[in-house]
This record gives C-alpha cells, sequence and structure tokens, in this order.
C-alpha cells in the first residue's frame, strides 16, 4: 500500500527536522506509544497499544531513522508485529520551509499482513490516514510548545 | 475462531447499563454485526460485553413535536419497515433498506451502526442530509449532538468513554421535499463504495433547499455544502445538477482499496450525486 502526503508543522525547518529525531517527541506523537528504547544507532524499539473503535491490539516493534541529510529529508523504516497482523514500511520524508512553518511531505511503501490485512482491506488505508493525521497533530502541538 | 473469553451482562434498564459501563474494558452489544465479527477474528477483544438488546425503553419509533425520536436499538428492518419512519421521513427508510442483508438488517441497530462509524456505512449520508441529531447519555449527564459533530473520523466518534447513544432524532419532513439515497454497492460486503443521500425543496420553479451527505469517499462521512450551495437558487435543470455535483469530492482525501481508487471513487461520488440530485427532484413537488 502505497501512503503519501503532506502536513504543515508550525516550526522552523531546522527545528521541525530535530522534533522529528527525537525519540522523546517520536514517542509522544505516536498514537498508543508510551516510549522508545534505543537498541542502536538511530534504532529504537516501540510497544504500541492501537485502539480503534473495536479493533485493538498490541504491537511491538522498531523504528529506524536512515539516509539523515539535515534539514531536507530522511528515511523512517518501521516494522511491527502483533497478534492481529504485521506491519513493514518505510518512507522518505522531506521538508521544506513554507514561511515560518514547514511542510512536511511523506511518501513511502506499507506492507500490512496477517488477519488485520486479510479482513481489514477495506479500511486499512483509510485508517492509515487518520493514524497519521493524528502523528502530525501531536507533532504540531509539541512544536509550538 | 472463537472470540476470546468475556464476561457478559444484559441490564434491564438504561441506568444499570450506565452503571456498567464505567468499568475498564468494556464494550457496549447492540445487535453485534461488527463487533462479534471483530471478535471472532480476535481483532476486538473485549473484557466484557455489556447487552443493550433487552432494554425494553430504548426501542421505540415515536413522533414528537416536529421530530422522530428512534431508540437507539430499533433495528434497521424496523425503520425501514415503519409506517411513521416512511411517511414522515423517507430518506432515512430508503437508507435502512439498503444496509446489508436481510439478516443484518434484522439484527443491526441504528444505535450501533452510528456507534462503530464505519465510514462505509449507509445511514450516515442521509442523516446528515437530515440534519439529524443524537442524544448521548452518560451515568451522570445527557447531551444533544448535530451529528456533523458527531463523527470525527474513521471509526472515531464524539462518543466519550462511559457514553452510550440514546437515541437518534430527525426532523418530520417537509410534505413537498424530495429526497433520494443512491448507492454504490461493494457486493461482498454490501458496504458502500459510495453512498449520497439527496434533499430537496423547491419553490416558485427554483431549487429552494439542497442537502447532500456523503458516505463511502472519505474517512469520514460529511455534507457537500458546495454542492448544495452550488444547486441552490438554480432551476435544477440537467446541466444545473451537472455542474453542482462535480464539486461533491473537492478538497476531499478520498479512499482506497482493492474495490475502487481514490480517482474512481471521486468519479463515482460524481455521478451517485447527479443520480440522487435529480431523483429527489423529481419527487420534490
Amino acid at each position: 500500500m502505497k501512503i503519501s502526503g503532506s502536513y504543515t508543522v508550525p516550526a522552523a525547518r531546522e527545528r521541525a527536522y530535530q522534533l522529528l529525531q527525537d525519540p522523546a517527541v517520536l514517542a509522544k506523537c505516536m498514537p498508543g506509544t508510551d516510549h522508545l528504547d534505543k537498541v542502536g544507532d538511530n534504532e529504537y524499539e516501540m510497544k504500541m497499544k492501537m485502539a480503534i473503535a473495536s479493533i485493538g491490539g498490541l504491537f511491538s516493534g522498531k523504528v529506524r531513522i536512515a539516509d539523515r541529510n539535515p534539514p531536507e529529508n530522511f528515511k523512517l523504516i518501521v516494522e511491527g508485529n502483533g497478534k492481529i497482523g504485521f506491519v513493514k514500511g518505510e518512507g522518505l520524508l522531506t521538508l521544506s520551509p513554507q514561511g515560518d512553518s514547514t511542510d512536511v511531505s511523506y511518501d513511502g511503501d506499507v506492507q500490512v499482513g496477517g488477519t488485520i490485512a486479510g479482513v481489514g482491506q477495506r479500511l486499512l488505508d483509510t485508517t492509515a490516514k487518520m493514524i497519521i493525521k493524528k502523528f502530525f497533530e501531536k507533532l504540531s502541538e509539541a512544536a509550538v510548545q | 475462531m472463537i472470540a476470546q473469553n468475556f464476561d457478559y451482562t444484559a441490564p434491564a434498564s438504561l441506568n444499570e447499563a450506565l452503571t456498567l459501563l464505567a468499568g475498564d474494558d468494556v464494550k457496549v452489544l447492540a445487535g453485534g454485526m461488527s463487533l462479534i465479527p471483530l471478535m471472532k477474528l480476535r481483532l476486538a477483544t473485549p473484557g466484557q460485553l455489556v447487552d443493550i438488546g433487552r432494554i425494553a425503553d430504548l426501542n421505540y419509533i415515536r413522533e414528537d413535536k416536529g421530530v422522530l425520536r428512534i431508540g437507539a436499538t430499533t433495528t434497521h428492518y424496523e425503520v425501514e419497515s415503519s409506517a411513521a419512519v416512511r411517511s414522515r421521513c423517507p430518506l432515512l427508510a430508503e437508507a435502512a433498506s439498503f444496509i446489508g442483508d436481510i439478516q443484518v438488517r434484522n439484527r443491526g441497530t441504528i444505535g450501533g451502526s452510528l456507534a462503530h462509524a464505519d465510514p462505509a456505512a449507509d445511514y450516515p449520508a442521509s442523516l446528515l442530509a437530515l440534519e439529524g441529531r443524537v442524544v448521548l447519555a452518560t451515568a451522570k449527564k445527557q447531551r444533544e449532538l448535530a451529528l456533523s459533530d458527531f463523527f470525527v473520523d474513521t471509526f472515531t466518534t464524539a462518543l466519550e468513554s462511559g457514553e452510550i447513544i440514546k437515541e437518534v432524532v430527525v426532523p418530520v419532513e417537509d410534505q413537498s421535499a424530495g429526497t433520494s439515497y443512491q448507492k454504490n454497492i461493494q457486493p461482498a460486503s454490501g458496504f458502500a463504495i459510495v453512498g449520497i443521500a439527496a434533499r430537496v425543496r423547491k419553490s416558485g420553479g427554483k431549487v429552494a433547499m439542497a442537502r447532500v451527505g456523503v458516505t463511502g469517499l472519505s474517512g469520514k462521512p460529511y455534507r457537500a455544502t458546495n454542492v448544495e450551495k452550488a444547486l441552490e437558487g438554480t432551476a435544477g435543470s440537467t446541466a444545473d445538477i451537472q455542474k453542482a455535483a462535480a464539486l461533491v469530492a473537492d478538497g476531499i482525501d478520498a479512499n482506497s482499496d482493492l474495490h475502487a481508487s481514490a480517482d474512481y471513487r471521486k468519479h463515482l461520488a460524481r455521478i451517485y450525486t447527479m443520480r440522487a440530485l435529480a431523483a429527489a427532484l423529481s419527487r420534490a413537488s
């Protein structure tokens, strides 16, 4: 599944880039995640409790940041496993200045498998969009703090 | 598959149900047409179910001072076949008749469907076009909310923890109004790829009022106010309808899945908006 879109974060590009690399900020912005544990260079482990209406599940996974090119772009590699399925994907995040704010666009490819993909095909796209939206809303909140 | 173990209670009154809901890891079971399949697949694993299906005073359709009040556990079939709904609010009866199949309509409830907030559910399009409202209750208070404020996102509503949908309130339709619900059906699931509800009133050869509700196109159902504005004040000719309907997907981040790409969904939305508006106008007097 291809995922792309963009959000405007109310912070200058350097700061927005920094926020997106900060594990404490990322943990706060990812829905259902408490903290990220550093397990290597630019690599973190996390637990995520997903709860969307009736559907719920615990995922554990890894986030890796690669190909850093501050303050323009970087690659985010995510993989997660849970009882209800798995998620694997990578995306390129590109930051471009937009006045006092920063336009963050993402473009990636995500694979979803297991029960959730088998029965939830119809809902994967819209659910993924909602999670990304929530992430950027929280990031915007963090940016103005 | 078989659902994970859970506790089950079937309270006899709304107050009792609301008290039970204050606990942790509790889900309301209404008709179970969405929740039970999710539980059997273990996508949902609630620790406790509160079955509201036996609460007699949640199942009703009453007319009351210019509105219809429909209790949360009223089934789709009861809405579809109710003489009151068919004569006073025909759009809602028409939308109910399109939901799933006869088994689903016999068990599924209006409150359950709204609380689940599936982005492709049928009711939201017509309830938004009807400018309907929901009454939400907790153990302590009750509030009324416009449906446009109730739907937040995919599977996400304004319902707070411990809160339950008590009833749906729709205004009684003006007899001169014309309405129509047009749906492109995904045959295997019965869900809408897109569903468009239209409601119009004519006056002096012009379209005096237009309301358009859209489901299935994006993460949440919405009212296409740009289409409404474009049509109001025109003669409602085929060209007017076409011009207005062309706006229905403007600025919308359309869903994409294996049944329909985002572009195809937007195309369908424009076509079905035209059909719904044309049918509604032909029914208006």
